[in-house]
């Protein structure tokens, strides 16, 4: 046993049991069983553990002994009229904190589960053996407690979860969040992964979406934790009849980031569309899975990947698109492109389909190179200088993504942020 | 304004362009015919600068600047610039951005301040209308998702916007509909000038029912084997190329 593992196993043995105690006692026993996965498994091939894995981990604190408020730190401004919930190493505020949200209600996980563990339980998945939900397991054992969010109208205001993580590197945190979308219903939900301090936890997050019959979502969730900071991060949507999903992950912050997205689209006409803008700098290892699995038939999945590394940065996508028997009609894509900024970084992609039934479509590509030296060659022979023509080359590599965003102050910050990482960023700022 | 000597490319390690000579003054037009694959549109990107392309004999100057030791930009802000045969898409690319970052590189260049927003707008419709071209084209990427044709005119849209000394013209004709070959000719000629020049390369011989060139050359293995005036390409449209490598030998 590695020195991680004894030390999460310590700190399961050191917590009292709460109602949720059967689920989590399951997936401790999972985890403690499995261990943390190593680059033979399947999903992890691109990343090694083993530094992570010989460090022990002590249980962050819930406090943060800042002042937020004159921090920069939210993605939307005034004029969106967003609500911002601060956790603080996963932990959420006190309730009455929270100014109320016309259409929204929220509530602490542990709370709910004290009043209706049943209900509650419906949000964890099944303890598992799939080696990109490792980690969830240690999140289900040992979260402190989080949030669970219930959308019951056309919810308009974007709402901003601000995961701050602060405190020292031998130090974990497990935050959780629960986006529960009445039949009909819709909202906006931006989660935004920052730091504070020169040393961070390590942040173990996980997501659940469920989604009611008709409705929708447009999730963000924004990695932009400093440097040396490490995290790992998985979203689980799971989606009814007629509902869709608009789903923005933006990798820029951080030194180790392993984001996982698994989609579930459960009953007929159900629709994804996920965007992930993958941004490599300095020495960050960004690795990002998703397996979408379309489980009914006539239902839809668009997957758009943009990857950029420069420096010695690491950028890897794994997509995967699982269509079950009788799934048919399916209509998948997954499209990666990914752009080399330097000869020392890389970028590994790895589009996959498993499909068990007939009458479906799928597609998928995945491209990986330099600059397009025709469009080069096209710019500068209309005078632009050389610097000028690659950023505006760069720029319009993500503008796709970008542009899918339809909360606009989001995606100037996000655009911003993204823009300050890449070579000539001044330059770049004059195109937007 | 334009001298080439003995000028020989190699492109991805072959021989393409074998001692081109070639003298175009200020205030001529010149066609450039030639069977397919004859190395047209390499000469034509040389001139323009492209890099992969490797100058391994000969010279060129640009009114009597050594042209070779310039980069692509450089020769653009200058004054040349190349219609592609080929113009090639740039998805987010905005051609109006485009346009306007071209027109200022050129007056920085040149020492003139940046075009306004309002100036610059006003000449972008002027021209476009002159092209006929419809304004929706301007918020479009560059030549994303544009016709054959489309393309076409957009270099020719370019080409106005940018007033160059030396405009060389890669098949600019090639795809265009009579109307819009016409459209075309006229943009080309209202360039036409004492102070410039205008090198076509070209296939067809209705081209040059609009634009009357003052010499006709046929490029054929990588040189200019035959020259003459606007009646050499009457006659090759008659005859063919055959005939020109054969009165060679002859
Ligand atoms: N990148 C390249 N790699 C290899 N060969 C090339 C390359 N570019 C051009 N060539 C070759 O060089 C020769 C000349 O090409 P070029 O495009 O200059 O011909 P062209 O005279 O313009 O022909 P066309 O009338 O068909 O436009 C051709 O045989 C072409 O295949
Ligand atoms: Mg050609």
């Amino acid at each position: 046993m590695n020195a991680a593992l004894r030390s999460f196993e310590a700190q399961w043995r050191a917590r009292t049991p709460d109602a949720l105690q059967p689920i989590r006692e399951q997936a401790m026993q999972r985890f403690l069983k499995l261990g943390l996965p190593v680059q033979r498994d399947e999903t992890w091939r691109y990343t090694d553990l083993r530094s992570l894995a010989a460090q022990s981990f002590a249980t962050a604190a819930c406090a943060f002994n800042g002042a937020l408020a004159d921090e920069p730190l939210s993605l939307v401004d005034a004029e969106q009229r967003a609500s911002t919930v601060v956790l603080v190493n996963g932990c959420p505020p006190a309730l009455a904190s929270i100014p109320a949200i016309d259409g929204i209600t929220i509530n602490s996980i542990r709370e709910l589960a004290k009043v209706d563990p049943s209900f509650v339980a419906r949000f964890f998945e099944p303890a598992s053996d799939d080696d990109q939900r490792r980690w969830v397991l240690l999140n289900t054992a040992l979260f402190t407690d989080g949030l669970y969010l219930k959308i019951s109208t056309a919810v308009s205001a974007p709402l901003v979860i601000l995961h701050l993580s602060s405190g020292e590197a031998d130090q974990a945190a497990h935050p959780r969040i629960i986006i529960d979308v009445l039949p009909g219903s819709s909202a906006t939900i931006i989660e935004h992964h920052v730091t504070r301090g020169d040393a961070a936890p390590l942040s173990n997050s996980n997501t659940h979406i469920s989604l009611g019959t008709d409705a929708q979502i447009e999730h963000y969730r924004v990695y932009a934790a400093g440097a040396g900071a490490s995290q790992l991060d998985a979203l689980d949507i799971h989606q009814c009849a007629r509902s869709q999903c608009k789903q923005f992950t933006i990798g820029l912050g951080g030194s180790f980031i392993r984001s996982s997205l698994e989609a579930h689209l459960s009953q007929p006409g159900a629709s994804l569309e996920s965007y992930s803008l993958l941004v490599g700098h300095e020495d960050r290892h960004l690795d990002c899975v998703n397996i979408v699995t379309h489980a009914a038939p006539d239902t839809r999945s668009r997957q758009t990947a943009r990857a950029i590394a420069s420096d010695v940065s690491r950028v890897i996508f794994n997509s995967k698109v699982i269509v079950k028997a009788g799934a048919a009609h399916s209509d998948s894509q997954q499209s990666c492109r990914g752009l080399l900024l330097s000869p020392e970084a890389e970028i590994d992609t790895r589009p996959q389909l498993e499909i068990h039934a007939d009458e479906v479509k799928c597609a998928h590509g995945a491209t990986t190179g330099r600059l397009d030296p025709d469009m080069l060659f096209y710019l500068l022979s209309r005078g632009l200088d050389r610097e000028t023509a690659q950023s505006l080359l760069v720029y319009a590599f993500l503008a796709d993504v970008l542009s899918g965003m339809s909360v606009s102050s989001a995606r100037s910050a996000i655009e911003s942020a993204l823009i300050s990482q890449l070579p000539d960023s001044q330059l770049l700022r004059k195109f937007r | 304004m334009l001298e080439i000597s003995d000028l020989s490319a190699r492109v991805a390690g072959k021989e393409i362009l074998t001692g081109v000579n070639l003298k175009v003054n200020a205030g001529e037009v010149h066609a450039i015919m030639g069977p397919n694959g004859s190395g047209k549109s390499t000469l034509a990107q040389v001139l323009a600068g492209r890099e992969d392309y490797e100058v391994t004999r000969g010279s060129v100057t640009f009114e009597g600047r050594d042209l070779l030791s310039m980069r692509a930009e450089e020769r653009a802000r200058a004054g040349l610039f190349l219609g592609f045969q080929y113009p090639v898409e740039i998805p987010g690319v905005n051609n109006v951005y485009l346009l306007k970052a071209a027109l200022n590189a050129k007056r920085k260049a040149a020492g003139e301040p940046e075009v306004d927003a309002y100036e610059f707008l006003a000449l972008i419709r002027q021209k476009m209308k002159f092209m006929q071209m419809s304004e929706a084209f301007l918020s479009r990427g560059v030549n994303e998702g544009f016709s054959g044709g489309e393309k076409k005119r957009n270099e020719v849209l370019q080409m106005l916007v940018l007033e160059p000394k030396l405009a060389i013209l890669d098949e600019t004709d090639s795809g265009l509909d009579i109307d819009a070959l016409k459209v075309v000719s006229t943009g080309v000629n209202s360039l036409r000038g004492p102070q410039r020049a205008v090198v076509l390369v070209t296939h067809y011989q209705r081209l040059l029912d609009y634009v009357i060139p003052d010499q006709v050359h046929v490029l054929s293995g990588g040189r200019i084997v035959k020259s003459g005036d606007k009646t050499l390409a009457q006659e090759l449209e008659r005859r063919g190329y055959d005939w020109v490598m054969e009165s060679r030998v002859a």
